[in-house]
């Protein structure tokens, strides 16, 4: 077996002893993780139950939750009423070029504060810092008129340019960083290895793991991202799927359930089936993500 | 000496690329909005006039801001106390041996993080719809509720968005628990046990005052993103009806892209960045002051 953080559990004892003070069996927990299962995981099976229904029998007195008779025909649909097929595209390029530039910026930045010494380092570290707790949405107005000015409103640059620096992100692998030993530093000079090359042949392979988790944070953040998008995309080329989503409801003005589900569904789809697989490998890159934090 | 000059410059190096983008959209975005809040500037007046402080009076003169400072609190202090509570209980069982199906729950109550809020809010559209929805059907079946008009009513709007808010997060905020929990070692307990420390005093001396870092993190994280909830605002109700679920946020959004009123909107997100941020240091300052026990 694989091993990881939370597969063995060291939960204190006490809880035990305080489940079993006031008589709570595993099998009330089980009752109760039951329970709160059902009705989380609810809505989404009854999207996509509603998504393969034909639209008379969203309308029954009971809900319906096995669809009788199956109408995958609602995905085709959508599909001609909306270019859902390029948004996918387009999310996945936006998605795949801000990784790319935050593992540039944050490996070499991460790498001069942890482990060069220089003037300024720490007030330069809280402008990084400062990144991560400033909210977002507040710079949403300023951020469309500079994009405005720099003449890339409306275009897939503007989507991303944003968060090609990621305060976050520099910060966990500071962390990750500062563990590895002196000991491989000196090495790799005798080795005659400094520099850039020794952030990539020996810092980069051993805070994997950090950079996997931050990659994994930021795909979701950004596949899921939705306020920026909206105000800089006008045209439906470059629109992610969120945004596409967002206007074929408007478009739809909310007339047939059996549609919008399967929009809905289409877009959540690619990341909930990435996640299904390596669902391990996620909860364990976010859970990693709070412990350095 | 040319090799000395380059080491002392070379940190600085490789923290340009970061720099760079940072300074163009998050420092300069911010002091862009403070001037432009000085400045009168809108759909009728496309160039600038200096304006003092008449934007930031402006805020103030509207009742509707405080309905929407208001309608934002709502959401925070309902939305994380439940969703933490939820995240903490199912923290604790989730960290006991459960066997295989652990897992399960665990990818169960974590799988809404995956779903953009955007499509967590047609969602709920869908299930809180008064005719046919989800919801009522089980709130009639199960507790005789009558129907609810939910995103139709000025009294439900708000609360709907909250219950979605609940169920897309408290995953999350399980996780942060779990992760706190590991972080306990067994050892203090045993010593614990040791001095003949009962239940409650291991609870009320180890196990909260411990944990009170990662609910320190839980509310920060909380705050930060409750106070900016737009997504399920916008999918769900666009603020209505009548502004009952207007959020800071969108109130923002409504003044810089709907009504194009660049001065007004940029005089409120200094206003929301600065409380924000006002809020944030003093609740780290507290824990700092309160948290000795960290080893």
């Amino acid at each position: 077996m694989k091993s990881n953080v939370y597969s063995k559990s060291n939960s204190p004892n006490i809880f035990r002893k305080f489940l079993h003070w006031i008589r709570v069996t595993h099998a009330h927990i089980h009752l109760f993780l039951i329970l709160l299962c059902g009705i989380t995981i609810a809505p989404y099976l009854w999207a996509l139950s509603t998504s393969l229904k034909h639209r008379v029998d969203v309308f029954t007195k009971t809900p319906q939750w096995i669809p009788n008779p199956l109408r995958l025909a609602n995905y085709s649909e959508v599909f001609e009423m909306a270019p859902f097929g390029l948004y996918l595209i387009n999310t996945m390029v936006v998605v795949t070029v801000i990784l790319a530039f935050q593992l540039l910026t944050m490996t070499t930045a991460a790498y001069a504060f942890a482990r060069l010494e220089f003037r300024g380092s720490n007030i330069l570290f809280m402008f990084f810092i400062i990144q991560m707790m400033l909210p977002v949405h507040a710079t949403i107005l300023p951020n469309y008129l500079i994009v405005n000015k720099l003449g890339i409103l409306n275009t897939r640059l503007a989507l991303m340019m944003p968060f090609f620096a990621t305060g976050y992100g520099t910060f966990l692998l500071r962390q990750t960083f500062r563990q590895i030993p002196k000991d491989f530093e000196d090495a790799a000079i005798i080795d005659g290895c400094s520099g850039l090359r020794f952030l990539y042949s020996v810092l980069i392979p051993m805070g994997k793991p950090t950079l996997v988790a931050q990659g994994l944070i930021s795909v979701v953040t950004h596949w899921n991202d939705f306020f920026w998008p909206l105000v800089v995309s006008d045209s439906p080329n470059i629109r992610t799927l969120t945004i596409g989503l967002a206007m074929f409801v408007q478009q739809e003005s909310g007339a047939d359930w059996t549609l919008l589900m399967a929009a809905t569904i289409f877009v959540t789809a690619p990341l909930m089936i990435t996640f299904l697989i390596f669902q391990r490998k996620f909860i364990e890159s976010f859970m990693s993500a709070v412990l350095k934090g | 000496m040319r090799s000395v000059a380059i080491r002392k410059i070379r940190p600085y190096l490789y923290l340009v690329p970061s720099l760079v983008f940072l300074a163009i959209f998050t420092y300069f975005p911010i002091l862009y909005s403070l001037y432009l809040s000085f400045f009168k500037q809108n759909i009728l007046h496309p160039q600038p006039v200096f304006a003092g402080l008449a934007n930031y009076v402006d805020v103030f003169d509207e009742k509707l801001f405080f309905t929407v400072v208001k309608n934002t609190f709502f959401y925070a202090v309902t939305s994380i106390p439940v969703t933490m509570g939820l995240a903490l209980v199912l923290a604790i069982f989730l960290n006991e041996k459960l066997g295989w199906v652990r897992n399960i729950y665990r990818v169960v109550a974590f799988y809404p993080t995956m779903i953009p809020m955007a499509a967590a809010g047609m969602l709920a559209v869908w299930l809180f719809n008064p005719g046919i929805g989800l919801v009522n059907f089980y709130l009639k079946k199960f507790f005789g509720v009558s129907t609810i008009e939910w995103l139709y009513d000025m009294k439900w709007a708000l609360p709907a968005i909250v219950i979605t808010s609940i169920w897309k997060n408290f995953g999350y905020f399980m996780l942060i628990y779990l992760a706190g929990l590991q972080n306990i070692s067994g050892e203090l307990y045993e010593s614990a046990d040791l001095e003949g420390c009962g239940f409650l005093q291991r609870l009320r001396y180890i196990t909260l005052p411990l944990l009170r870092p990662t609910t320190m993190f839980v509310i920060i994280v909380g705050l930060i993103s409750s106070f900016q909830v737009f997504d399920l605002v916008y999918t769900m109700t666009q603020g209505g009806p009548a502004d009952s679920s207007n959020v800071i946020v969108y109130y923002i959004y409504q003044y810089a892209f709907r009504f194009w009123n660049i001065g007004h909107a940029s005089a409120l997100t200094v206003l929301f960045v600065s409380a924000l941020l006002i809020f944030i240091v003093f609740l780290v300052r507290t824990v700092e002051r309160r948290v000795h026990y960290e080893v």
